[in-house]
């Protein structure tokens, strides 16, 4: 079975679907921002008299309001894939691991492990192996300096008995390479803060861009062959107008890249997709 | 008043002082096939307790001190453990004695040089760490032990001398101070020089003819 979509794009308008807080930093982010809301209405409900505090009561809830709002996103999805497992991967495994050779990025360890949820979420039937125990259990053949880069190097691999049983034991039957970053292409604006006895406060306003774009290769670990590359690309833009506490309005670029990838992967290995 | 100027005061010190990492990390141990030797392993007071010491350019920067030595002791062990059959250490005389009838060789790690940068210095969102070794092989035989109970060698009889470089990186992070990143580089470094030690140990000349049974020619050279 071969199929191919050479080019097929899937261009997404801006604003249509912008799922909040994917990207792992947004989250934690973002999970800071509602711990600082809760603990101020805390202090809401024992000291009600106290106008300061009614003041931010007010600004609490319009933190509430800008975390709720997305910056908008647009994702162009390129698909070229063959040899698809139309009866899914049955009992084996598949191991998604990012390149970490480039000298000025990395590939995010967070990143692989969101296109890993994602799938798994998609098909519980699917074992995804966990990227840094995959990268341990076989020390030291997939650091920066010893990842094998083409599908020719897995058999030198293999001929390193230890080796071979550990991929045995594993039943790997797909290993996913994902290349790329998430940049900041641009910011502006300005933003100034103060602390006095009255309170605290912000005003000002910025604005950021940034660009996802990441390629997923995938090779057939048994056949030992290349059978299809992914790429996705991202861009949004974000804001934070301020108002005495600043209201963060946030593209969840990376987010939007991973469950871009992390569908059409699944859609590759799912027999129930 | 008073709690708000003893933080900015704080804050304002914390600006420019010093920073220290003392580098942890778990390290795994390698996949290969054992060599069928015994090993035994020299770590030098200055290779145990490796540091690396940057004074600040200015004031906005920071003293910078790296202590390797416990990380680097922690990760050549578990490297070689996983490389041969046996790795003894030689701590002192009675170590020495113990062993010198199992003892196939003796290995004496030394970190040459340690090179780091982080943001505040070029600019770029990368932390990094790289080191370089230089590894020797002598016969136990050229180890000698002293009545003061210290154990010397003559680096002229090591029968393999040779040089590796490791480097290590990691991008900054959401959450992440200077500290834990350069930890971080200092442990991806590491294994980094794990990697290139197992696949350069056999390409070395005279680590090959050792490991063949061909013999130490160099130090036995020397010894005529």
């Amino acid at each position: 079975m071969v199929r191919t979509m050479s080019g097929a794009k899937s261009n997404l308008p801006a604003c249509t679907q912008t799922p909040i807080l994917v990207h792992p930093a947004i989250q934690i982010k973002s999970t800071s921002q509602m711990k600082g809301t809760s603990q101020i209405k805390g202090t809401v409900q024992v000291k009600s008299t106290s106008v300061w505090v009614n003041r931010i009561a007010k600004i609490a809830s319009g933190s509430i309001a800008g975390i709720l709002l997305g910056g908008c996103v647009s994702a162009t999805v390129d698909e070229m894939t063959f040899m698809e497992p139309t009866e899914g991967i049955g009992d084996s495994s598949v191991v998604i691991l990012g390149r970490r050779h480039a000298p000025d990025y990395d590939t995010e360890f967070e990143f692989i492990e969101c296109i890993g949820d994602h799938i798994r979420s998609g098909d519980k039937s699917i074992t995804v192996l966990h990227e840094i125990e995959f990268i341990n259990m076989l020390y030291p053949w997939f650091e920066p300096r010893t990842a094998p880069m083409r599908t020719q190097d897995i058999d030198k691999l293999l001929q390193q008995p230890p080796v071979a049983d550990k991929f045995a034991e594993i039943k790997l039957e797909y290993m996913i390479w994902v290349d790329g970053t998430t940049i900041e292409t641009n910011s502006s604006g300005s933003m100034t803060c103060g602390v006095g006895p009255g309170g605290a406060g912000c005003f000002g306003f910025g604005t950021w861009g940034n660009t996802s774009d990441y390629e997923a290769t995938i090779w057939d670990f048994t056949d030992q062959t290349e059978v299809g590359r992914i790429s996705a690309n991202t861009t949004g833009q974000s804001y934070m107008p301020a108002v005495v506490v600043p209201i963060p309005i946030i593209a969840p670029v990376q987010g939007t890249a991973c469950d871009s990838l992390g569908e059409q992967l699944l859609k590759y290995l799912s027999a129930n997709h | 008043m008073k709690w708000s100027s003893a933080v900015i005061v704080a804050m304002a010190l914390s600006a420019c002082g010093s920073k220290q990492v003392i580098v942890q990390g778990n390290f795994p141990t390698p996949i290969i096939e054992k060599h069928s030797k015994t090993l035994a392993v020299v770590y030098t007071d200055e290779f145990a307790n490796h540091e690396f010491f940057d004074q600040a350019a200015g004031r906005k920067e920071s003293d910078w001190l790296v202590k390797t030595g416990d990380a680097q002791v922690q990760f050549w062990d578990t490297l070689l453990t996983g490389m041969f059959d046996q790795v003894v250490h030689i701590r002192s005389h009675d170590d020495l004695h113990e062993h010198e009838d199992s003892i196939d060789a003796v290995i004496i790690p030394y970190v040459v040089d340690l090179q780091y940068t982080i943001p505040t210095h070029t600019n770029v969102k990368i932390y990094e760490i790289w080191m370089r070794y230089r590894f020797r092989l002598v016969t136990l035989d050229a180890i000698h032990d002293h009545d003061n109970g210290d154990l010397s060698y003559d680096p002229e009889t090591s029968f393999a001398d040779w040089q590796l470089t490791a480097y290590g990186k990691t991008p900054t992070a959401f959450l992440q101070s200077d500290e834990e990143a350069v930890n971080l580089a200092a442990i991806v470094a590491l294994r980094d020089a794990g990697a290139n030690f197992v696949t350069s140990f056999e390409r070395v000349n005279e680590v090959k003819a050792w490991l063949d049974g061909r013999g130490v020619e160099r130090y036995e050279k020397g010894k005529k």
